[in-house]
């Protein structure tokens, strides 16, 4: 009897949590595999099942391979140069600098402003004829001619995607650089003293004491980053709406524009979408042997 | 550590009410036996002032003191995001009662919505003319709720100071003009393809060539007709004479931009009027509408758009609509609302009312032969992805862009 309830009783403290997971987490999955291989039209009434139909029309799309290169430069675009300028800013906001808590709080705004609001806005700074972008750029002289299809950046679809990228890493760097400097903040200062005794320069410091030591936070920032830049949708959405055409899109907008029209194709989007975030999470981590300690 | 524990349990049993009460609060009350109407409507207005939510709430309360027992609860969406909205709540299985805004076939073919003479006492008062764009199956769906005809704006003032004596009625005339306008520092013509009314756009376009979305009920979105007029309007594109990048620009924003004096002409309806009206840049004599340009000669047909009225049949309130939509189609609230907005009206007797009228007369000689949407089902689908696409059609070949349209419209049907 006292062997039962000591089974039992971790399985009510753990149970709730478990069965949140599974409804919240695990049954969404389950009904997504579902519906990408039924008909569903428009007014999502199911229709019967549909094989692989869906899956074949998806791949039928012209415009699929474009948004799946468009996702991947995206996803590693953004997490790239995110990860890169934080690891500046960390540096600097260990630092000792008058006013340093002033600037390490004007630092959280981006992330906590809503970033459809935070997109909202650069679309509008960017608006052809009165955009405060263009306005600023003429009045440096390098803009000659508002309305001008120089002036149209995010009419053009490259160029918006570069905007975009931009939105994104501003809206992801907070994050990152307060990651990082919760893990700079961790390294002894002792470590530093002997390697200056033993007479290493700045960078070398840097190089084999700082980042080894960093690993852990790197690995998690750039883990939290490429999940959320891979599903981010206001900034597209909101500024080009998948551009013309779907010229701008990645898979999450993509995803929603074909749930327009037949929600079971786009389900079968949504479930290629899930496999490619799994996939590139799974690389990641075996690239960076993530398992094994820092000695 | 007794007290603490307390606390804990105390505080678990706050939250748990509190998890309960949310969950169960969502669905709304009905009391005793009464209704409460859930209405989606589009909005038409520019900004707060002239919400449409607004001109609902009135005639929802009047509509209530007669009508103690039924409520009526008032859902607004700007026109960008009417579809999918309303298609997400239809799919969630959260009818409304009643939409106006678009309506679409297929929800009279899943069998989702009451028929005109189910849910209104006299349909016969309904203009005819929209008749057609919404039955199904012969069968009434689609009430028209409002009409509008679509003409040429341009600007007067831009006009005289780069020398055009006279409006343009043929494309070549627009080609021209347009440069002179574009020499002047603004933007010759101003050319909405942007995923809001891409359909409007491109079919206004399109008939100037002889050419549409279906010819004797079948689509040729595709055919030689309609490729010569999108590669016209690559042309124009191209030459820089109309704003850059067109498929990225909504009509909305292109109207604003007209009414602040900076596009010398654009395509419109009666609903820009109060928009110049307010930007205040442009006086009476500034502007002017006139027949849209065709290739040849102005069109003397144009596109005549209605917005739709729909009662949704699962929350199975029939008389509760019935006694709500004879209410709103009375003649003083179409002439409110066609005169808040400059559209113009949906039945037979407030056009009537309002033939006499300077302003809108000239448009109401235009509705009977005005040129619809197509109104199959393969449309709904066909329309979002028009929307979303046709953009292209002026930067890439028109053909496959158009192709692809129509291989979307025909395998839908």
């Amino acid at each position: 009897m006292k062997s039962l309830r000591q089974t039992a009783a971790p399985v009510l403290w753990v149970g709730p949590a478990v069965a949140l997971i599974a409804v919240v987490v695990l049954w969404p999955v389950v009904v997504m595999l579902e519906s990408s291989i039924q008909h569903i039209g428009g007014e999502g009434f199911v229709a019967g099942y549909n094989g692989v139909a869906n899956y074949l029309k998806l791949f039928a799309e012209p415009a699929f391979l474009g948004v799946l290169g468009r996702t991947v430069l995206w996803t590693v675009g953004v997490v790239a140069v995110t990860m890169l300028l934080s690891l500046g800013l960390a540096q600097l906001f260990d630092q000792a600098f008058p006013l340093r808590r002033v600037a390490r709080w004007a630092l959280i705004l981006p992330w906590a402003c809503s970033v459809m609001m935070t997109a909202l806005i650069f679309r509008w700074m960017l608006d052809p004829h009165s955009g405060a972008i263009n306005v600023v750029l003429h009045d440096l002289g390098l803009l000659d001619r508002f309305d001008s299809p120089e002036a149209s950046w995010l009419g053009n679809p490259a160029t918006a995607f570069v905007w975009m990228m931009v939105v994104a890493v501003f809206v992801s760097l907070p994050f990152s650089t307060y990651a990082l400097l919760a893990g700079l903040q961790s390294i002894p200062g002792d470590i530093y003293e002997a390697a200056a005794l033993d007479g290493a320069n700045g960078w070398r410091r840097y190089a084999t004491i700082t980042l080894p030591l960093l690993r852990p936070a790197i690995l998690v920032a750039t883990l939290i980053n490429v999940i959320n830049v891979f599903n981010s949708f206001p900034i597209i959405w909101e500024m080009t709406g998948g551009g013309p055409g779907y010229a701008t899109s990645t898979t999450t907008t993509f995803m929603v524009a074909l749930k327009q029209g037949d929600v079971g194709e786009s389900a079968a989007m949504s479930v290629i979408n899930f496999a490619l975030v799994i996939v590139i999470v799974l690389i990641y981590l075996r690239v960076t042997r993530w398992k094994e300690q820092v000695d | 550590m007794r007290t603490s524990r307390i606390v804990a349990v105390g505080a678990v049993g706050v939250a748990a009410a509190l998890a309960l009460s949310a969950c169960s609060g969502g669905s709304g009350g009905s009391s005793g036996g009464s209704t409460t109407l859930k209405l989606v409507v589009a909005d038409y207005g520019t900004g707060p002032s002239n919400a449409s939510a607004t001109y609902w709430k009135g005639i929802a309360d009047a509509f209530h003191k007669t009508n103690p027992d039924i409520s009526v609860k008032i859902t607004s969406i700007p026109w960008t995001g009417f579809d999918q909205q309303v298609q997400t709540m239809v799919q969630n299985k959260q009818y409304p009662d009643i939409t106006e805004g678009d309506y679409f076939s297929n929800y009279a073919q899943d069998g989702l919505l009451y028929s005109a003479d189910e849910v209104l006492t006299n349909p016969g008062n309904l203009l005819s003319t929209f008749k057609a764009q919404g039955t199904y199956n012969g069968k009434q769906y689609g009430m028209p709720f409002t009409t509008s005809s679509r003409t040429l704006f341009y600007n007067k003032k831009l006009f005289r100071e780069a020398g055009i004596t006279a409006p343009p009625t043929t494309w070549a005339d627009v080609k021209a003009d347009a440069a002179k306008i574009k020499a002047q520092g603004a933007t010759g013509f101003g050319l909405p393809l942007g995923p809001e009314e891409a359909q409007a756009e491109s079919l206004l376009w399109m008939l100037g060539n002889g050419g549409g979305y279906q010819t004797n009920g079948k689509y040729t979105i595709d055919s030689a007709a309609n490729v010569e007029t999108f590669r016209f309007l690559t042309g124009l594109v191209d030459a820089g004479l109309t704003e850059p990048n067109p498929g990225t620009v909504n009509r909305t924003d292109l109207w604003q931009k007209f009414a602040q004096d900076q596009v010398g002409m654009v395509n419109g309806s009666p609903a820009l009027i109060p928009i110049i009206q307010s930007a205040g840049k442009l006086g009476t004599s500034d502007w002017a509408s006139v027949p849209i340009p065709g290739k040849t000669g102005a069109l003397d047909t144009t596109l005549g758009v209605c917005d739709n009225v729909a009662a949704f049949k699962p929350n199975g309130h029939q008389a509760q609509i019935k006694k709500f939509l004879d209410f709103a189609y009375q003649d003083t609230y179409q002439l409110q609302f066609d005169k808040e907005y400059d559209l113009l009206p949906a039945t037979t007797s407030a056009v009537q009312a309002l033939a006499s009228d300077p302003v809108f007369g000239p448009f109401l000689t235009a509705l009977p032969k005005s040129v619809q949407y197509p109104s199959d089902t393969a449309w709904a689908n066909t329309k979002t992805k028009i929307q979303q696409t046709i953009g292209t059609a002026v930067t890439q070949d028109p053909k496959s862009v158009l192709g692809q349209l129509q291989h979307v419209a025909t395998s839908g049907q």
